[in-house]
């Protein structure tokens, strides 16, 4: 789940984090999760590669 | 005052929708219609045909977290966030039922508006597929 690899680069983000600015999201059109929004002040969004590191 | 076959509908989510992950922004599906005067409403989706002012009503009733959780909905117009739902509480007793409503004005030709739906807590949630959970609905307020 792109959450939980998420989460497991940056623990310190919260709920509240993923309601303001930050944003995943699913279209219900097979292709899955993805980051539709990523405006964190002092944290870099994620790269593929490193979401695809996490276990 | 809404005559002749101004656009309005009805759907529901009958068939559960399961594998919500959780914290993501999940696009809802109603694959039941219990009415649709213009047939304007097709893959979860409400394309109106007649350019004006529509009132949409919208509720997602969610099941699955194991732990203290809320939920909240919103309707996507044309792809991005528009107005929130509520933002609903809930337990391991009961399921988390947010709702919402707006009055959206739509072009007729281009505009649509869909059901997303959030879910804190791990792991992942499922949709309450009855027809008093989870529903989406809309009709023309007034012409452009």
């Amino acid at each position: 789940m792109l959450y939980d690899k998420i989460m497991a680069l940056y623990p310190s983000l919260t709920q509240q984090d993923f309601l303001t600015v930050i944003k995943l999201q699913n279209d219900s059109d097979g292709k899955g999760d993805y980051i539709a929004k990523w405006e964190h002040p002092t944290l870099a969004r994620p790269t593929e590669q490193q979401l695809d590191g996490v276990k | 005052m809404v005559s002749g076959n101004m656009p309005a509908f009805s759907a529901y989510q009958a068939t559960q929708q399961t594998g919500i992950s959780a914290t993501t922004w999940t696009k809802i599906t109603f694959d039941t219609k219990v009415f649709d005067t213009n047939s304007n409403f097709s893959s979860s989706r409400f394309t109106p045909t007649v350019a004006g002012y529509y009132q949409v009503n919208g509720s997602i009733q969610l099941t699955g977290a194991n732990a203290a959780y809320y939920v909240a909905g919103a309707f996507y117009k044309n792809g991005s966030s528009y107005a929130q739902f509520t933002l609903a509480n809930g337990n391991t007793n009961y399921y988390c039922q947010s709702t919402g409503s707006s009055v959206i004005y739509f072009n007729g030709t281009t505009d649509y508006v869909e059901v997303y739906a959030f879910g804190t807590a791990l792991g992942s949630w499922s949709a309450y597929n009855t027809q008093t959970g989870t529903y989406f609905n809309a009709c023309l307020l007034r012409a452009a």
